[in-house]
């Protein structure tokens, strides 16, 4: 690992300085960490005299549960839909900004605020937007004969949340996509005009694939948002319902851990969403960070 | 663009607009929504156009709150957000500059253990330890006070490796000149490092603040007492009524009060805050 | 008496050797160069007595006093660097003040050095600016002022022109040569540059692969190269060096009076010339290759013989010498270096190293 040519001889300051980062890292990040790994291995009776060592029950029973099996399946499908669909609205922005010559740092300040928005903030301003009385973008739907009602259709619900979440991070992509863009050389675009090439050819053909490092960390981060980040949005707004439709493996955590007090059940599903978030971050930096070194 | 074909020039535009329209128009209709009075609503046809309870709607949110809905007034809330947001913001750059300072300019025994450390914390968000984090809190006896709300957030691992990689780029020369004219590591630190990373402190703080304004989760776990409400979280309590409709227009002016802040916060350093988002990348 | 010692010095990175057993004295008041090309070792030894490296063998004595475990603060030192090293976010009174600060020097005695250093290096007008708004040359006087204040038993001085161009360089040179005498503090100068090394030092270090090749001053070394690689990298042009076969036929060293074991014949490219010497001197058969023509003199590239040997001649002015023309090139035998090929080393040898 790399250290500069030149150190401080000091034995024991370097200790100092890390140990306010090291003490909480330990005692609130690794420490309950450990726990959730040994606390998914128990079972607590029902009145919480007991607990039982169970080895992989509680994983087991996971699988076997159709109304996890349905989170994990909302969770999926939810994170593809909020991905696929930011990433590609961000990424026409911000081919759009590059051409833009005049205007540009206004469209910027534009879409670049909702990042300070919180998510569930932003799950609310959908939720109002698409009540079924009240809601202006209920009304229009209306209109034209679309009956919406996220309070009773799921379809509607985890369109709802589809649509807060990919709202909020179309922000982070956008930025990301336009300091990808701005690194391609512009003389590879001009190499490509010359060769006859359109632009809508050069960009698929030349923009796209050299901006692919920022597109595969912007897919990893932004499934890891999806899957995590909001956990706000559905709290606030559908609370997972209706009848579970959009209840996603993060709010599933909390609903079996703190409503339920499943503490066994809720660890595991900890545990998983931890293996599923260290097994992301690896596939990131092992495939990003390779990639990016020139 | 290579070419000058004003067609191509056009779509561009129309699709920024269309895009900064889309982007724009809930927080619009928001704050539309939070000048009207109560009744407004029920007519089932939505305004579009300012009506004339601006002052009052958002001076009864931030004094008096909605107390039949179970919220509590806003001000008192911001100011709660306020010193979790600064308090997250400033713990993470300190314990995180100071940790960077140790694994760059010093080698000792575990450095690499301690490198992977923080490392894992970057796969651990708080989502995914909630119940242990709880329990750990509460035996600490941190529960709803400000040192639960802040301290288990302010381990973090990027701003260890910003503050990391900035300092391998610091020319060697830097510290051996200092070293030669009798700097210890610590004079060294604050004379020479600390006015050099004033940009990426800058940059990290935006973020940083914005983060810790938008937690979400964690707060609602930890403070079970209104006086400790954050105002994003106590939004929601605002919003989710469940027998009536919830008073919408005051719901709306929470909503823009509780956004604000941080919004005020990027576009005012936006150049700065785009530097630190993207550096953060690595 | 700030004398610098150094006993047996030696480096290892690892498995790896960067300095191989140095032994120097330096004497108080001294300007030594350490030159050798990259990687022979020169700016580790000058860092290890400064106190940036640590020591894997051997003792460093400063004015007399052991350094080895010493920090770099301790050992009353100021070091000048190749990349100047200025504190980019103080002013460059900032920048001189720095070192005296940090020693708790009265504030009256930092203002009087401040105000010394910047007359000497007429840098006055530029106490309030930041490193940032000045030229490379600026910079650089800034970096010696800083070592300047600090009035320390020792200058270090790291490839410090190495940055400037060319007339810049010569510029600087002289200054620094000046500012040394003027002040008279012991000195150590690293440099790749041999002519910098020729005119800049009291005694210059040849250094190779970690070790020393001589040690002596800048006549000593020009006029009795000790090692090939002496000879071949003081001197510019380089050293002619011809197998004794080309210069000599079959007849040998000794024929010439040259010691035994000679294989190899040294001559200055200034020493060949075109016009037979009256003294004792030999006769090569030359074909021009090229011409050089530098303004005052020009460089002849000639091949020797049949041979693929090539050799170059200082000649003044400019010869009217076409290509592949053939004429005799003439070496007086007392010009002469002799080395072994075997040993490396010169084989009239008269003083060790």
């Amino acid at each position: 690992m790399q250290t500069k040519r030149t150190v401080f001889p000091n034995k024991l300051l370097p200790y100092l300085l890390l140990a306010p980062q090291m003490l909480v890292t330990i005692v609130f990040f690794l420490w309950p960490a450990g726990t959730a790994f040994w606390q998914s291995f128990l079972r607590n009776d029902a009145f919480g005299f007991k607990t039982t060592f169970v080895w992989f029950a509680n994983y087991r029973r996971l699988f076997a549960d159709p109304i996890y099996m349905s989170a994990f399946g909302n969770t999926i499908v939810f994170a593809v839909l909020v991905t696929f669909l930011s990433l590609s609205i961000s990424l026409l922005l911000a081919v759009a900004a590059m051409r833009v010559v005049r205007g540009s740092r206004i469209y910027s300040t534009l879409l670049v605020w909702p990042y300070a928005v919180a998510p569930a903030i932003a799950g609310i301003l959908w939720w109002f937007m698409f009540n079924p009385s009240i809601g202006i973008v209920a009304y229009m739907l209306r209109a034209v004969g679309i009956n919406w009602n996220h309070l009773v259709n799921s379809t509607d619900a985890m369109a709802l949340i589809v649509i807060a979440a990919t709202w909020k991070q179309i922000s982070y992509n956008f930025l990301f996509f336009l300091a990808g863009l701005q690194s391609v050389p512009r003389s590879l675009q001009e190499a490509g005009a010359i060769d006859g090439a359109g632009p809508v050819k050069r960009f698929w053909t030349i923009v796209f694939p050299l901006i692919s490092p920022t597109t595969f960390y912007l897919m990893v981060i932004n499934i890891v948002y999806a899957m995590f980040d909001t956990f706000g949005i559905i709290h606030a707004t559908t609370q997972g319902g209706p009848a579970r439709a959009t209840e996603i493996l993060v709010y599933k955590v909390y609903f079996d851990g703190f409503i339920g007090l499943n503490l066994g059940s809720s660890a595991a599903q900890s545990v998983i969403l931890m293996l599923i978030v260290i097994g992301l971050t690896a596939i990131q930096f092992r495939f990003v960070e390779r990639r990016v070194q020139y | 663009m290579v070419e000058n074909r004003p067609f191509l020039n056009f779509l561009a535009h129309l699709v920024l607009i269309v895009g900064a329209a889309v982007v724009v128009f809930p927080v619009y209709v928001a704050f539309i929504a939070s000048t009207h009075g109560g009744n407004d609503f029920l007519s089932g046809i939505v305004p579009l156009v300012p009506g004339p309870h601006l002052v009052e709607n958002y001076a009864t949110m931030l004094s008096a709150g909605m107390t039949s809905s179970g919220a509590p007034p806003i001000g008192p809330m911001m100011i709660n957000s306020l010193v979790m947001a600064v308090g997250v913001a400033v713990g993470k750059i300190v314990i995180s500059i100071l940790s960077a300072f140790a694994i760059v300019y010093f080698r000792f025994p575990f450095r690499t253990l301690a490198f992977w450390m923080i490392f894992i914390t970057l796969m651990l968000p708080v989502e995914v330890r909630i119940v242990p984090t709880f329990k750990v809190v509460a035996d600490l006896g941190l529960l709803n006070n400000y040192g639960g709300l802040i301290i288990p957030l302010i381990a973090s691992a990027t701003a260890t490796f910003l503050f990391r990689q900035f300092f391998l780029t610091v020319p060697e020369e830097l510290m051996e000149a200092a070293r030669v004219d009798g700097a210890g590591p610590m004079k060294f630190f604050r004379d020479i490092l600390l006015p050099l990373s004033t940009t990426n402190i800058a940059a990290l703080f935006i973020i940083l603040f914005v983060l810790g304004w938008n937690q979400y989760l964690w707060p609602l776990l930890i403070s079970t007492d209104q006086s400790l409400y954050t105002v994003v979280m106590g939004i929601q309590r605002m919003a989710a009524v469940a027998d009536a409709e919830p008073r919408w227009n005051l719901v709306m002016a929470a909503v823009i009060l509780a956004a604000l802040p941080p919004v005020l916060v990027i576009l005012a350093m936006q150049r700065l805050f785009v530097k630190g988002l993207v550096e953060t990348e690595k | 008496m700030a004398t610098i010692d150094i006993v047996d010095l030696k480096k290892n990175y690892g498995s790896v050797p960067a300095v191989r057993g140095v032994s120097l004295s330096v004497a108080d008041g001294e300007l030594i160069v350490l030159v050798g090309p990259s990687g022979c070792g020169k700016s580790t030894l000058l860092r290890m007595i400064a106190g940036l490296e640590a020591v894997s063998e051997g003792k460093i004595e400063i004015a007399g006093r052991n350094v080895n475990n010493a920090e770099p603060a301790q050992r009353d030192i100021a070091m000048v660097f190749q990349n100047y090293a200025l504190y980019p976010h103080m002013t460059v009174r900032g920048n001189l003040e720095y070192g005296l600060k940090n020693r708790g020097t009265p504030r009256a005695e930092i203002d009087r050095r401040v105000q010394e250093a910047a007359d000497i290096l007429e840098i006055g007008p530029m106490l309030e600016r930041k490193p940032r708004e000045l030229s490379g040359g600026q910079r650089q006087r800034v970096a010696m002022g800083r070592a300047i204040v600090r009035e320390p038993a020792a200058f270090l001085f790291d490839e410090p022109l190495s940055n400037l161009d060319a007339k810049l360089r010569v510029q600087m040179r002289v200054e620094i040569r000046r500012l040394q005498r003027r002040l008279k503090t012991t000195s150590i100068y690293v440099t790749h540059d041999q002519l910098e090394a020729m005119t800049l030092a009291d005694r210059l270090v040849v250094m190779n692969g970690g070790l020393v090749e001589q040690i002596g001053s800048p006549v000593e070394v020009y006029d009795r190269p000790a090692s090939l690689f002496v000879a071949g990298f003081i001197g510019s042009p380089p050293m002619n060096l011809m197998p004794i076969e080309i210069v000599n036929g079959s007849n040998g060293a000794n024929a010439l009076g040259l010691p035994v074991g000679t294989d190899i014949v040294g001559v200055r490219p200034d020493e060949l010339s075109l016009v037979e010497p009256p003294e004792p001197s030999i006769r090569l058969d030359a074909t021009a290759e090229l011409l050089e023509p530098i303004g005052g003199e020009s460089h002849l590239h000639v091949r020797l013989g049949e041979s693929d040997h090539t050799a170059i001649l200082s000649v003044p002015g400019r010869p009217d010498v076409a290509e592949a023309a053939k004429f005799p090139v003439y070496a007086r035998v007392k010009e002469m270096h002799p080395f072994s090929r075997e040993t490396g080393k010169r084989t009239d040898v008269a003083c060790a190293l």
